[in-house]
């Protein structure tokens, strides 16, 4: 075997891989100032800053990076306009949460060094994930992510809540990965690749030859198995994003884990999960995306039969309606918004069933939007949390009184993701329906019909609990009249949420331009 | 090696696999389990052997059965459980209803392993799982994952020093 | 010579066996090891298949995941140690705060 080819497309994919060597030389160079820093009075603010430079040296060295399309490291990740446009979220995600963190008290200031570094590997994991194009990549980056999670979540020392939610998160994650990687080794076996692009090919190979035998009057032999690994994969994606029925660690582990992670947790990773979930059935499993609709002839008729757009649909009705059914008895805001982010990956399950241009425009958009309105919800519940000490909704009594700028930015945070008009989660919803609508004039067009009538239900129930909410903070008398305090960086981050969850709900325009233009996936 | 020796061979080393890996299951005490499942871990080395996997064999003992497994029994023994506390299993009906499922998972698997139909293995080349054939693809073509399962396992020791450390 | 499928009935009965210890037992510890069994039994199948198509593929990704098995067993260990400090049991029914 000439080695050499193979060396020096390693060398020469480096110029593409820029922003994540520097979030790895980051990380490292995080360990070692947690140590120099030890004894620093000013520790937390100096780490904090140092973390932001980091992400602002990838973040430069992303945007002056070459856009052209192409694989990297001998096809291991691909460098395409989708994975750019994960990574900022991923960016903008990571500054947020370093940010907010710096003046929260959840995480200890001995500790914040490693806090922070073990966060700069994690989004160096998302970023692999958003760029996967491998089978061992995925299941790689995945388990970088979740690693550096498990660690994060039990971050509260000598706090039983936090320990039980990151065992809970090993356990579940580890069940998770082992039968993604039993359903991928079966993908391996059955195309002979583990290259996301190539198995694209061969699966429609093997497709026409499954056709073939069908039209024979035989049993089309690959078909169980395509079908058994696929939903095994489904398992490892959908525990990233928790969709149901892979959610249950989800409410225990958003509990237990330090609230300015949690944010972190609820945007960041399910983010990731959507962007391999794109790749993986849009760049495998799809037909050429010459026409709107990617499955013309992709993924309906490689696995022989089976509705994978309609069996995504069932997950995404299923999911939606349990998150939102569940959220309606919780009394903790963090539990409260843990089954509402279930719901949530519901509808943006819906956008990824729809297999088409606007679906994945959908996907990419409401994730945008859920980033800002779903970190401002958190960055209220730490504000109140900071003074009270407890996330119970009854400490959000009279919080209107109290603190009227929290209070009115959770409202509108609440709003948006409710999905009302003018708030940007209004924009998301609109895309997701649109691209589910789309279908609904199609083939089977009633099942399409019925998916969106279900999600405007459950847009309906979420108002209820989310009512409960303003309700409690607006009607309700406080229990005690002092007004609240919050740190001036976290009301300033507030006050800057609302605003851009108001301009994305009234001039949504750049944010479709931007998805848009980032539409393109790389197939090799 | 002939057909029927190395056939012998398979099942010398599958029937106390699969003894030793229903072991880990039945038994209440983890060190019974930790047990069973070296020699699980052992007997499919073997297997790996006959599938000319030789690599990745000699890394089933090395960190499997040795530095995994040695880490489990390290922390069986570092909590010095006793009986009492080391826990009930679930009640029957749940780990009946466990096992069916179970089986069903099996059965499917199994319908779709007997679709794809058995396969007789091709020749392989010389250096076929061999170290220097293994390594040479992971210094070339998997690079990038090596690189990253190293920061990986980085973070996984600084966060298990984080973890389970009461004083930093 | 050994056929293919052998090997992957091996590999699918290690697996359920795994899944089966995973959703029954109730000591910790002896979850994670099923967790293990599963992963091997997904090596297995990738290690068959590689030897099937006479790639060397599957025994590249066989040995990655040793490596992630094993830096997730020492994070889940230590968990398991954190866990056992503040609750004394590693009973799974026992530990169980976080319900509302």
């Amino acid at each position: 075997m000439d080695y050499l080819p193979f060396i020096q497309e390693n060398l020469r994919s480096t110029a593409w891989f820029r922003p994540e060597l520097a979030l790895t030389f980051g990380a490292v160079l995080l360990f070692l100032l947690d140590l120099v820093w030890r004894d620093a009075a000013t520790r937390v603010s100096r780490l904090s800053a140092a973390t932001l430079v980091v992400l602002g040296v990838a973040a430069a060295l992303l945007a002056v990076q070459p856009a052209d399309a192409q694989m990297l490291f001998n096809g291991m990740i691909a460098n395409d306009a989708l994975s750019i446009f994960f990574k900022w979220l991923f960016l903008a995600a990571a500054a947020l949460t370093v940010i907010i963190s710096a003046q929260a008290k959840d995480i200890r200031p001995e500790r914040s060094g490693e806090f922070q570094a073990i966060l700069l590997t994690v989004v160096l994991g998302l970023f692999l994930m958003a760029s996967s194009a491998n089978l061992l990549m995925i299941y790689l980056s995945l388990e970088l992510v979740s690693i550096g999670s498990y660690i994060l979540t039990g971050f509260k020392k000598g706090d039983r809540k936090a320990v039980e939610a990151s065992l809970k998160y090993v356990i579940y994650g580890g069940v998770a990965s082992g039968v993604m990687l039993f359903g991928m080794s079966y993908l391996y076996g059955l195309t002979g690749t583990a290259d996301l692009p190539e198995m694209a090919r061969r699966i429609g190979t093997l497709s026409q030859t499954m056709a073939q035998a069908q039209a024979m009057g035989g049993q089309a032999a690959i078909r169980l198995t395509l079908i058994l690994a696929v939903i095994f994969v489904l398992a490892g994606i959908g525990y990233k994003v928790a969709a149901v029925p892979w959610h249950m660690w989800c409410p225990d582990v958003y509990e237990g884990a330090p609230t300015p992670f949690t944010g972190f947790l609820s945007v960041g990773p399910k983010a990731a999960g959507f962007a391999v979930a794109l790749r993986f059935f849009y760049g495998a499993f799809a037909a050429q995306p010459g026409t709107p609709l990617f499955d013309a002839q992709g993924l309906g008729a490689a696995v022989a039969g089976i509705p994978w757009p309609a069996v995504i649909g069932v997950v995404a009705a299923i999911t939606m309606t349990l998150g939102n059914f569940t959220a309606l008895g919780q009394t903790n805001l963090k539990r409260l918004l843990a089954y509402s982010s279930i719901a949530h990956a519901g509808y943006t399950l819906m956008g990824l069933s729809a297999l088409s241009k606007t679906g994945m425009q959908s996907v990419m958009i409401y994730m945008s939007i859920y980033l800002i309105m779903n970190l401002g919800a958190f960055l209220a519940v730490i504000v109140v949390a900071q003074t009270t000490g407890s996330e119970s909704i009854y400490e959000y009594r009279g919080l209107g009184k109290r603190a009227p700028l929290a209070a009115t930015a959770f409202a509108v945070f609440l709003f948006s993701l409710t999905g009302i008009p003018p708030f940007a989660g209004f924009i998301g919803k609109y895309y997701l329906f649109l691209a589910v609508l789309e279908r609904a004039s199609g083939p089977a067009g009633n099942w399409w019909m019925a998916l969106a009538i279900c999600g405007a239900l459950n847009s309906a129930v979420s108002l209820y609990y989310y009512a409960r909410v303003l309700k409690a903070m607006f009607l309700e008398s406080p229990y005690r009249d002092e007004p609240m305090g919050a740190a001036i960086g976290h009301r300033m981050l507030l006050g800057a949420f609302s605003a851009a969850v108001l301009v994305f709900g009234v001039a949504p325009g750049l944010l479709v331009q931007w998805t848009e233009r980032s539409l393109q996936l790389f197939r090799g | 090696m002939g057909d029927r020796a190395e056939m012998a061979v398979f099942w010398i080393f599958t029937v106390p696999l699969i003894a030793a890996s229903l072991g880990v299951v039945v038994t209440k005490n983890p060190i019974t389990a930790a047990m069973s499942l070296v020699g699980a871990f052992f007997c499919l080395a073997g297997i790996y052997v006959l599938l000319t996997a030789h690599l990745v064999a000699f890394l089933q003992i090395l960190v499997y059965a040795g530095a995994i497994m040695v880490l489990f029994l390290f922390v069986i023994m570092l909590l010095a459980l006793q009986e009492e506390i080391l826990g009930v299993s679930r009640i029957k009906v749940m780990q009946g209803f466990g096992a069916l499922g179970c089986v069903g998972v099996f059965a499917v698997i199994y319908r779709a392993i007997l679709a794809t139909g058995p396969r007789m293995m091709p020749q392989v080349g010389e250096d076929y799982g061999t170290v220097k054939a293994v390594g040479r693809i992971l210094f070339t073509q998997y690079l990038l994952p090596f690189e990253a399962t190293s920061l990986l396992l980085l973070v996984a020791i600084v966060g298990a020093v984080v973890v389970a450390k009461q004083r930093i | 010579m050994v056929p293919s499928s052998y090997y992957l009935a091996l590999a699918a009965i290690l697996f359920s066996i795994g899944l089966f210890g995973v959703v029954s037992k109730r000591n910790i510890l002896i979850v994670f090891m099923c967790i293990e069994l599963m992963l091997n039994a997904a090596n297995l199948t990738f290690l068959a298949f590689a030897r099937q198509s006479g790639n060397m593929a599957g025994h590249a990704i066989a040995f990655f995941v040793i490596a992630v098995a094993a830096a997730e067993a020492a994070v889940g260990l230590a968990i398991v140690i954190a866990i056992y400090r503040t609750r004394g049991t590693l009973h799974m029914d026992e530990v169980r705060v976080l319900r509302d």
